[in-house]
This record gives structure tokens, C-alpha cells and sequence, in this order.
């Protein structure tokens, strides 16, 4: 079975979280019984600013929809200017997309702390819809 | 040799003793200025109670949201080492101005480097405590993760000593661990932990004189556990679902032979544990069947021999061969015959009752009195091996005679014993026998189990429990007493099985099901962890311990503990939370969201009745945040705060107390006389305060009550000095010699107090000071510095 493998007809989307702040949150989501799609796979990280441009492009030719990065924004325990170095590296993201014909817009990212666990879904949630704009444009 | 200075002698420059808010924020600190810091925390995680807290006033900041960030900072600090779950033994200060700690970590028995944190070992347990970090709102397993935001974020389980039942048994076998897997319907795993320790399981099961049901707590309530006839369940039901053992001789071989002579309960367990690790085992019997007392001198009616038969089948399916009539006459010869270790359990020999032919041409034995005259089977080895005046063998605490290669256990060693105890000796004579083949030193010490838990505060914890009689006794209940007689004897059915392991007390919490251990994917579970002892230098020392809350069972007639709908603020904060146990404010009797609250504020505050005169200074800020979350979450809610006076001292707070009012809390002057069970609605409380402003007594029902307890001095760190004290104030707090001028100073040149250890402060506060005391702290390292040796 490939992993994009479909259970449903959602999205299929790939989160990156980190592991000191987003994960928790992501995880709590899980605990507390909140709904959220099958669709969606994390993977943990230690820090948002060491994502490569070259995965999410991976990750979106292996069959994903969309690639999620679910950052630390000014919390991260590494690096001070965590936030630019990921933003910096989104936009890079986004350009290389563009040169590989595909949507930019299918690369999102938002700070998720460590008890977001009910932005986490509505992100989802709003990902997926917005995936599927794109799908249909 | 050129001088060095001091400070290069040290394993680290500061230890802080604490890591909630105030630890890790002095941590942080220092860490930034260069200075290597080791940071103790008694928890599993850091982070203390800030982490707990839903928001934080006056601002309404998420508080686990701002503390994540920095526990993670101060995990991942190059300068800052976190030891959790670890205690402080002892701190002297040296002549030259440095301390020696001494301190050791508790035994998780989950190796951290191996945890990936998954949380699957949660999932499996099979045994639920109430969860400490909600304040007891609700329930945790034993193996788990602290909290979602945990740092580190690794497993431990939390052990409360052995339970009496598994500290007693002389077989080792873990009674609290099968009860508590058929408790949760896991009735092959029951069968298959009982079998880690002894394939007599059915044998056991009726022949044991179960001294774990003389040991068990719930024996001093309506009668113990029916911790044999659960045994009997799982075995009967496992021997008719399998006739035969689902396993063969283990694949991994070692080339090692060992002959066991005896094929008694010792001799057969040493030979199935030993052929569990892929020894070549084979058995010597003199008699023509198997079991030694067991099929000799145990009757019938008692331990079919049929079970006894499917039993053995668990040792020969292991490659076992038993060769029966056939005596062992010389040691010796078995050294010569290949045979690299001899155990010797060779019983007692007993009057041998007559064999009884019946009609349907089965056998059976008949014994007046099984074991009673018994003297051990020793002679013909005299020669070869140290007996003493009795004809016991002569063996050292690891069970080996004067031949080292010749182990002996059971009834020849100790004389007469029973089977269960004859088990326990074949299981410790193989392990030792596997340390003497392997080359490894044979230490007695290694079979050491943790220490019983304490009964009695298992029956103090217990002390609401309600009654659950044990089946045998229901099954007398209007009946004959011929009848009832009969009943009480027959096997368990699996529903009074379930019965009778859900009457189970978890004494110890953990039972040893091993559930865990199967499940985890990394192999982290270590039962045989032991504490790890550590003699550290340092150059100076922070407290940094926090506060204790008041305990409010310390205030009888506000009924906490005794009507489940009265609540410490804590467990508000707790439900407030992101991390809340619930995902709504719930009342604990019925699980209903309340719709008119009270709040009774200096609960344990400037109360000289619990000998505590201090204000708290955080409770009125936080009842007024507590009251405008609860408005938030539960809109058409009423809420209302007993006060003696306000005390919004901070920037910010009055005006964080006025929005409060704003939105309708209503603020009653009022001091509250006590709080009782209304009679009307069920779980409803009615307050009775005397209403300050009119001078008048007055009562009010509310449907769930807060008691905003206050923070008391943790005292633990006061004892911690070797040869001095640190001095306390007239309130226990840790004592800055001059507040005014040098904060965080203490008694003791070179140890600073920070934050709540040393007064009731908020987290701004706390702050602050922390900052204060890293300072301090860093000013004597660099004194330090300047001295040589
Ligand atoms: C119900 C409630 C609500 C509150 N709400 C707010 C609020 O909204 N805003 C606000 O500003 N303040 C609030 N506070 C106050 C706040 O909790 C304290 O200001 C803060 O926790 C003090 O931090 P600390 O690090 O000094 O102590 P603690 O948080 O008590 O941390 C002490 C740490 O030391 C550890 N420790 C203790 N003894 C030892 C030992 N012997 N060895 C090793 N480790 C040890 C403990 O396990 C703990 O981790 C509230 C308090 C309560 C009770
Ligand atoms: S199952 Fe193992 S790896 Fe997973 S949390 Fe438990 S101990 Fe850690
Ligand atoms: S042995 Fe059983 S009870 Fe103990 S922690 Fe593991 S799963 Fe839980």
C-alpha cells in the first residue's frame, strides 16, 4: 500500500509538528476525543526551520494534497528567530512549488502551541476545504 | 603543579533544588550567563505548578501556553542539565566555600533513553489510580506520561512499594498481576504471566495453601480476594481451550546440558526456567511418574492428576525429557555423562500409601496424612557433598552445595516444605545456575524485590470503599447450609471471576502484569531498576521548592473530602484548563455543569485556627480569574465570592477585579461557618456565613462549591544540610536574612532561595525574584572563582 493510500475522500494532508510545542497540542486533540480527519498524518520535527524545501515537494509528489507546517512561532527552545528562518524557508517552498507546476497554495503554516489542540482541528478542517478550491480552480 | 581555581573542580557551578516556574527561570538565566546548572525536580516533569494553572491573571495568558516554552527551553539549554524524579539526600557546605550534594533518582522502570513517549504501555495497563496532576478529578494508569505538555515526555511507572499478595507469595508468582488482567478480560495473558513464573498452574490452583489471601488488605475489609479459585478459573479455562502447550523447544540453543534429579515442583520448575533459556534439561526420577508430592502425596479429590499431567506438559513441550524409574546414585557419573550443572531437588521421602486399582481401572492414592512423616532423599550422595546432622544438603545463600557445580532446593535442602515454596526455590536455583554457567558472579542480592507497600495506608485510602462481598459468601446467602457449602466450592464462572478481580485494592499500584512490557516497542520497561545514588560538587545552591497548598480536609466543617461537590481551587484551575481532565466544568457527584457556584476565599489564609496567619496574596486574584472563566464556559451560570476583604494589589488587579464585578460575579461579604449537604437537592450545599456588612447569619445553596485554599511553606528543604539548618522564618518560610536589600539570601553563605519557597508570590513576582536569586548566585561563583587550591 502507497502511503497516500486513501481511506476517505478528504485530503490527504502530511503535518509537520514539532515536538516540543505543537506536537502536545496535536497530540492533546487525539486524548480529548476531538475529531479531525483520517486523512491527516503528522510527523514531528525539532524544529520547524530545519523542514527542507525538497520534502514537502516529496511529500506532494508521493501523493499528499497538502503539507502543514505546525511551528512554534516564537516559542521554540532552539533558535530565537526561529519564526524567519521558517517563514524564509516557506516562502523558498513555495517557490520551488510554483517551478514544479504546483500550487502554492497547498503549503501552509501556522503556530500551533502546546494546548491548541482545537485550532489544530479547525486548521485541518479549513486546509482541507481550501484543498479542495484549489483541486477545482 | 600550577593552582587552579576553585570552580574547576566542579561538576557544576549551581544545583537548583525545584524546577516549577521559579527553578527553571533562575536555570535559565544563569544558563544564558555561561554557568553550568544542574536542576532537581521531585516530579516526573518539570514545570510545577504553573504548568497546571488554566490562565493566569491579570493578563488571561494561557499558562501552560507560556510555561511549555520555557520548560523546553530549559530541557534543551546547552548550560542546563534536568535530573526529574529525583531527590535530594544531603548538602554540605565545604570549608572552601563549595557544596557537596548527595541525591539519587527514583527508579522509573522505564529506561528514558529508550521511551519514545508513544504512551502505549498507558494504554495497556491494567491498573487505574487517581490522576495526582488533576487533583484527583479523575483517573490515570500507572505506567503513563505525566501530561501531554510533560517535559521530558517519557513514561514512568509509579510504584507505591509490591503489593502484599506478589511480596508474599515463596513461589513468586504474581497474584495481583493475573487478578488485575482478569479484571480487564485478558484471561490468556493471565495464564501466560502465571506461566513466566511456574507451569504448575493448575496444580497451584488447588493445592496452594494461597498465603497471598492471608496477606491481602481487602481480608481486613468484608474478606479477601479469591485469589486461588481466580487462579483456577484461568487455568481451567486455558487447559480446556488447549489441550496442549501452543509452544516448542525454544529455537535459540545454548550449548550447556544440566540434569535436574527430582521431578518434583522444585526440580520441575528449575528445569522448565532453565529450558525457557535454551539449556538441553533433562530430569532424573526415581518414581515411575512425574510430580513428586504432588502425584504421590496429594489425594485426588484435591489435585486431579489429569491437571498435574497437562501441567508437566508445559516442561516437556520445552524439549524437557524426564526419565522416571531411574535413580541418581553419584554425582559424579552425571559430570562424566556431559552434564554441566546438577540441581538437586529431590524431596523427602514419605510413607507410601497404598496404590488403589478402581473399577474403571483408573489408579489413585491414597494418603492419611500427605507429608507428615517426611525425611529428605540425601543418602546416597554423602559422600560427594556437605550434609548436615539432619541429612539436609548444605548450601550457600545461592542455593550451591560444597560441589560447585551442584545446586539443590526443596524439601532436601529445608527439610519438609510446601510445593509452593519448593517452586520458588526451583525458580532461584535456575537463575543462579544460568549466573554459574554464563561465568557471572553469583550474588543473593539480585533476587531482591521491592519492599511491601504499606497496608495500613492502603486501608486509610480505602477507608470509603463499599462493600463487595466475596462470591463464596454470596453464594451462602438463603440457602441451606448443606447447599451453601457445596456452592462456595464449586469453580468460578468467568463473570464471578470478574467479579471477585474487580474486588482487587491495587495496594501497591502496580500489579506486574506486564502488560507494558509486552506492548512497549522499544523494550524500556525495567522492573529490576533500583535507584541511582549520585555525589555531586557544586559551587553554590538555589531552593527553589515552592509552595505546599493548604490541605483543606484541615477545615472539617467546610466538608472537603466528605461532599464530593466541594472543590479546591486547584482542581478548579484543573478544569478550567486546556489540559482539563473533562471537556467542560463538571461537578464530580453526578458529572453535571453547575449553574451556581461559590467560591469561600482564605481557605487556610490568615486563619490562626490552622495556624497560619499570612495571606496568600494570589487567592483573591485568582477566584476573581477562576469566576470570569467559569462566566466565559459556562455563560448562564451563577457565581458568587464569600470574602473577607479584596487585597488587588498588583498593577492591574484592581482593575482585573472591577471587570469581575462587572460581569456579574456577585461578591458577598461574608465569613463563611460551614458548608453542609442540602436535603432537598441531591449534591446541592447550603453555606452558612456570617454576612459582614448587615451582622447577620445567613445561608445560600449553591450546586458546587470552591474553597480558594492558600499556599503554605514547603518545609522540605530544611532538613536538607548536613550539620546546619537553614534558618525559616516565623511562618516556615526559607528566611532572607534582609529582604530589603539583598533578595534570595539565605542563613547559609552560598545557597539563595527563589520564588515561592521563600513567601506566597504570583508568577510575576515569582519571576522577578528568581532573577534575583540567579544573580546572587552567580555573584558568589565568582568569588569562587577568584579563590585557588
Ligand atoms: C489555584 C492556584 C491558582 C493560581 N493562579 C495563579 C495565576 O493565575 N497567576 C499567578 O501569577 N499565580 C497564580 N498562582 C500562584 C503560582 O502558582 C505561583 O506563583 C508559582 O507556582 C510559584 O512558582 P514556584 O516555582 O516558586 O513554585 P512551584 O510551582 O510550587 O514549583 C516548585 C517545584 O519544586 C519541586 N520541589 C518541591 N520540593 C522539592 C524537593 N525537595 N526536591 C526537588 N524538587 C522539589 C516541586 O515539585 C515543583 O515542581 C496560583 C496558585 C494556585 C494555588
Ligand atoms: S510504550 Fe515504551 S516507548 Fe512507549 S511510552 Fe511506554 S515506555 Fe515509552
Ligand atoms: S506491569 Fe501492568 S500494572 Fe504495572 S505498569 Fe505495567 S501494565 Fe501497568
Amino acid at each position: 500500500m502507497s502511503i497516500a493510500a486513501k481511506k476517505d475522500d478528504a485530503p490527504h494532508i502530511l503535518v509537520f509538528s514539532t515536538n516540543n510545542i505543537s506536537d502536545p497540542g496535536i497530540d492533546m486533540a487525539g486524548s480529548a476525543h476531538m475529531h479531525y480527519s483520517t486523512q491527516v498524518q503528522v510527523i514531528s520535527v525539532p524544529c520547524s526551520s530545519g523542514i527542507k524545501p525538497t520534502w514537502v515537494l516529496h511529500a506532494l509528489e508521493s501523493g499528499f494534497d497538502g503539507v502543514f507546517i505546525a511551528a512554534d512561532g516564537t516559542d521554540c527552545a532552539y533558535l530565537p528567530d526561529c519564526t524567519t528562518r521558517t517563514g524564509v524557508l516557506v516562502k523558498k517552498t513555495q517557490d520551488l512549488l510554483k517551478e514544479h507546476g504546483r500550487s502554492p497554495k497547498r503549503l501552509r503554516m501556522a503556530a500551533v502551541c502546546s494546548v491548541c489542540s482545537e485550532s489544530f482541528v479547525s486548521h485541518m478542517a479549513n486546509f482541507q476545504k481550501d484543498i479542495v478550491k484549489i483541486a477545482s480552480d | 603543579m600550577l593552582p587552579t581555581d576553585i570552580s574547576q573542580e566542579l561538576d557544576y557551578d549551581i544545583c537548583i533544588v525545584g524546577a516549577g516556574i521559579a527553578g527553571m527561570e533562575s536555570a535559565l538565566n544563569l544558563g544564558d550567563m555561561g554557568y553550568r546548572v544542574l536542576l532537581v525536580e521531585k516530579e516526573a516533569s518539570i514545570g510545577g505548578k504553573m504548568i497546571l494553572l488554566s490562565k493566569v491573571f491579570p493578563t488571561l495568558d494561557c499558562a501552560s501556553c507560556i510555561s511549555t516554552p520555557k520548560m523546553a527551553s530549559a530541557a534543551h539549554h546547552p548550560n542546563v542539565t534536568i535530573m526529574v524524579y529525583s531527590e535530594i539526600d544531603e548538602i554540605e557546605r565545604k570549608e572552601n566555600g563549595t557544596f557537596g550534594v548527595q541525591m539519587h533518582q527514583k527508579p522509573t522502570y522505564v529506561d528514558p533513553n529508550a521511551c519514545i513517549g508513544c504512551g502505549q504501555c498507558e494504554t495497556a495497563c491494567t491498573v487505574a489510580i487517581p490522576d495526582e496532576f488533576n487533583f484527583n478529578l479523575d483517573a490515570r494508569r500507572v505506567a503513563h506520561i505525566p501530561f501531554p505538555q510533560a517535559v521530558p515526555k517519557k513514561a514512568i511507572l509509579q510504584r507505591n512499594g509490591q503489593s502484599p499478595c506478589n511480596h508474599t507469595c515463596p513461589a513468586g508468582v504474581k497474584p495481583h498481576g493475573y487478578t488485575s488482567l482478569v479484571r480487564a478480560g485478558l484471561h490468556d495473558a493471565a495464564f501466560e504471566l502465571h506461566l513466566e513464573t511456574t507451569p504448575l498452574i493448575g496444580s497451584l490452583s488447588r493445592a496452594c495453601y494461597a498465603p497471598c489471601e492471608k496477606e491481602c488488605t481487602r481480608g481486613e475489609f468484608e474478606g479477601s480476594v479469591q485469589i486461588r479459585a481466580i487462579k483456577r478459573f484461568i487455568a481451567d479455562r486455558y487447559y480446556e481451550l488447549n489441550s496442549e502447550p501452543n509452544y516448542g523447544p525454544v529455537k535459540e540453543r545454548k550449548d550447556k546440558r544440566i540434569a535436574i534429579v527430582g521431578a518434583g515442583p522444585a526440580g520441575l520448575n528449575a528445569a522448565f526456567q532453565l529450558a525457557r533459556k535454551g539449556y538441553d534439561v533433562t530430569i532424573f526420577e526415581a518414581e515411575e511418574k512425574a510430580g513428586g508430592t504432588m502425584q504421590y502425596g496429594i489425594p485426588d479429590v484435591r489435585l486431579p492428576k489429569d491437571v498435574l499431567e497437562r501441567d508437566i506438559k508445559n516442561v516437556t513441550a520445552l524439549g524437557v525429557s524426564i526419565r522416571t524409574n531411574t535413580k541418581v546414585e553419584s554425582l559424579e557419573k552425571l559430570k562424566q555423562d556431559g552434564f554441566d550443572a546438577v540441581f538437586l531437588g529431590l524431596g523427602c521421602s514419605r510413607t507410601r500409601s497404598k496404590r488403589e486399582e478402581s473399577a474403571d481401572g483408573t489408579t489413585s492414592v491414597k494418603t492419611k496424612a500427605p507429608g507428615r512423616v517426611r525425611s529428605p532423599n540425601t543418602t546416597p550422595f554423602a559422600d560427594e557433598i556437605k550434609l548436615a546432622a539432619n541429612g539436609v544438603i548444605e548450601i550457600n545463600k545461592t542455593l550451591q552445595t560444597s560441589l560447585p557445580y551442584v545446586f539443590a532446593g526443596g524439601d532436601a535442602v529445608t527439610g519438609p516444605l510446601t510445593i509452593t515454596a519448593a517452586i520458588g526455590q526451583g525458580n532461584q536455583a535456575a537463575y543462579f545456575i544460568e549466573q554459574f554457567l554464563q561465568g557471572h558472579p553469583l550474588n543473593a542480592a539480585d533476587l531482591k524485590e521491592l519492599e511491601c507497600t504499606d497496608k495500613l495506608a492502603v486501608i486509610a485510602r480505602e477507608a470509603r470503599l463499599s462493600t463487595r462481598k466475596p462470591t463464596k459468601l454470596l453464594k451462602r446467602e438463603n440457602v441451606s447450609k448443606e447447599e451453601g457449602r457445596k456452592a462456595a466450592k464449586l469453580p468460578l464462572t468467568e463473570e464471578e471471576a470478574r467479579y471477585s478481580a474487580n474486588r482487587c485494592l491495587d495496594c501497591g499500584n502496580c500489579s506486574e502484569c506486564h502488560q507494558c512490557v509486552s506492548v512497549c516497542p522499544s523494550n524500556a520497561i525495567d522492573f529490576s531498576m533500583q535507584p541511582i545514588h549520585h555525589q555531586i560538587k557544586v559551587g553554590s545552591v538555589i531552593i527553589a521548592t515552592g509552595f505546599e497548598l493548604f490541605d483543606a480536609h484541615r477545615k472539617p466543617t467546610f466538608g472537603f473530602g466528605k461532599y464530593p461537590n466541594v472543590v479546591t481551587a486547584m482542581q478548579m484551575d484543573r478544569l478550567l484548563s486546556p489540559t482539563r481532565p473533562f471537556n467542560s466544568v463538571l461537578r464530580p457527584s453526578d458529572g453535571k455543569e453547575p449553574d451556581n457556584i461559590a467560591f469561600v476565599l482564605c481557605v487556610g489564609s490568615r486563619d490562626s485556627q490552622v495556624d497560619h496567619r499570612l495571606c496568600s496574596r494570589v487567592c483573591c486574584m485568582y477566584t476573581a480569574k477562576q469566576a470570569q472563566l467559569i462566566m466565559g464556559s459556562l455563560p448562564l451560570a451563577d457565581v458568587t465570592i464569600y470574602y473577607i476583604d479584596i487585597r488587588a494589589f498588583g498593577k492591574g488587579y484592581d482593575e482585573f477585579y472591577e471587570q469581575a464585578k462587572g460581569m456579574g460575579v456577585d461578591f458577598v461579604h461574608g465569613k463563611v461557618a460551614d458548608i453542609t449537604e442540602s436535603s432537598e437537592d441531591e449534591g446541592n450545599l447550603v453555606v452558612r456565613f456570617e454576612n459582614l456588612t448587615e451582622g447577620k447569619i445567613e445561608k445560600r445553596e449553591h450546586d458546587l462549591v470552591v474553597l480558594s485554599v492558600g499556599l503554605l511553606p514547603n518545609t522540605s528543604a530544611q532538613g536538607m544540610f548536613r550539620g546546619t539548618s537553614i534558618e525559616a522564618d516565623n511562618f516556615r518560610y526559607i528566611k532572607e536574612m534582609d529582604e530589603d536589600m539583598e533578595p534570595g539570601v539565605t542563613s547559609i553563605d552560598g545557597v539563595f532561595v527563589a520564588g515561592a519557597a521563600n513567601a506566597a508570590r504570583d508568577i510575576p513576582d515569582t519571576i522577578l525574584h528568581s532573577g534575583a536569586a540567579a544573580v546572587q548566585a552567580a555573584a558568589y561563583i565568582e568569588n569562587l572563582k577568584g579563590l585557588v587550591c
